[in-house]
């Protein structure tokens, strides 16, 4: 196990591999925190883990050709996807997991940016049910 | 992958199309002007994962005569100008994929208009920056 620069990470929408194009990946996994609090707490709160919920953060490129981020991402608006990440490189390992979320696709943004840069936008979706993650790539 | 030779190599084949314009990817011993020389500046590597995206800016260094002949500057104006057909803007953004070895580019600026001393010469020039993206 060691540290590692982030240069290397998979992003995969539906099955189609669109880390090319990604300039920044994030999941975040969290638990609700539930007030248990009680004459017995010695004037402290007290919580317990409740719901979990995930978000998968993504800056993409914009690219309309075939295969590219808005060819694929526009047309899910709406709907469930599965998104896969392997933080660094494609060897699925104990270290070097890869995560496996069903998202709500709740917004794009087909046209983004301002003129003279180069065209990116982000999009933060929900998870939808369980987060897994596996030694093996399926 | 492009390499930053064909990428040089495809900014030159740009400017060539400026009539009586001379390009050249190398620093010449010798200045033969008016001509354009296209130099790297920098690169930044991994704009995007699995080397997806690298950023190359290049320094378009043109010259157009000596210092002190009246017509370079008005020669140089026209290459500086937004429009025309001696545009160097118009002329690289003309192909924003240099005949597909990167994805996109654009000429950002224009800076150092003025003399240049190559040599015991001072010239009349000026420098472009373009920056490129590509695989």
């Amino acid at each position: 196990m060691a540290k590692y620069v982030v240069t290397a990470t998979v992003v995969k929408i539906n099955g189609t591999d669109l880390s090319s194009s990604v300039a920044a990946a994030t999941l975040e996994l969290t638990a609700a925190d539930v007030d248990v609090t009680d004459f017995g707490g010695s004037g402290w709160t007290e919580v317990i883990g409740g719901l979990k919920s995930g978000t998968v953060t993504l800056d993409f490129h914009s690219d309309y050709g075939a295969g590219g981020v808005n060819t694929v991402l526009n047309p899910l608006l709406g709907t469930i996807a599965t998104v896969v990440l392997v933080p660094n490189g494609t060897a699925v390992s104990a270290t070097n997991p890869q995560w496996t979320a069903n998202v709500l696709v709740n917004s794009v943004s087909p046209v983004a940016g301002a003129v003279g840069d180069l065209a990116t936008f982000s999009v933060s979706f929900p998870t939808s049910g369980s987060v897994t993650s596996a030694t093996v790539a399926s | 992958m492009a390499s930053i030779t064909d990428l040089r190599a495809g900014l030159a084949t740009r400017l060539g199309t400026i009539s009586g314009l001379r390009t050249t990817t190398e620093t010449p011993d010798t200045i033969s002007p008016p001509i354009a020389i296209v130099n790297v500046a920098n690169v930044n590597f991994d704009r995007t994962f699995q080397r997806g995206l690298d950023e190359y800016n290049f320094v378009i260094t043109v010259i157009v005569g000596r210092v002190g002949e009246r017509s370079a500057q008005r020669l140089l104006d026209s290459y500086v100008s937004s429009t025309g057909a001696s545009s160097v803007k118009l002329a690289v953004e003309s192909d924003k994929t240099l005949g597909g070895k990167c994805d996109s580019l654009r000429v950002t600026d224009m800076r150092n208009y003025g003399s240049l001393v190559i040599g015991e010469i001072t010239y009349l020039a000026a420098e472009f920056n373009v920056v490129v993206y590509a695989q």
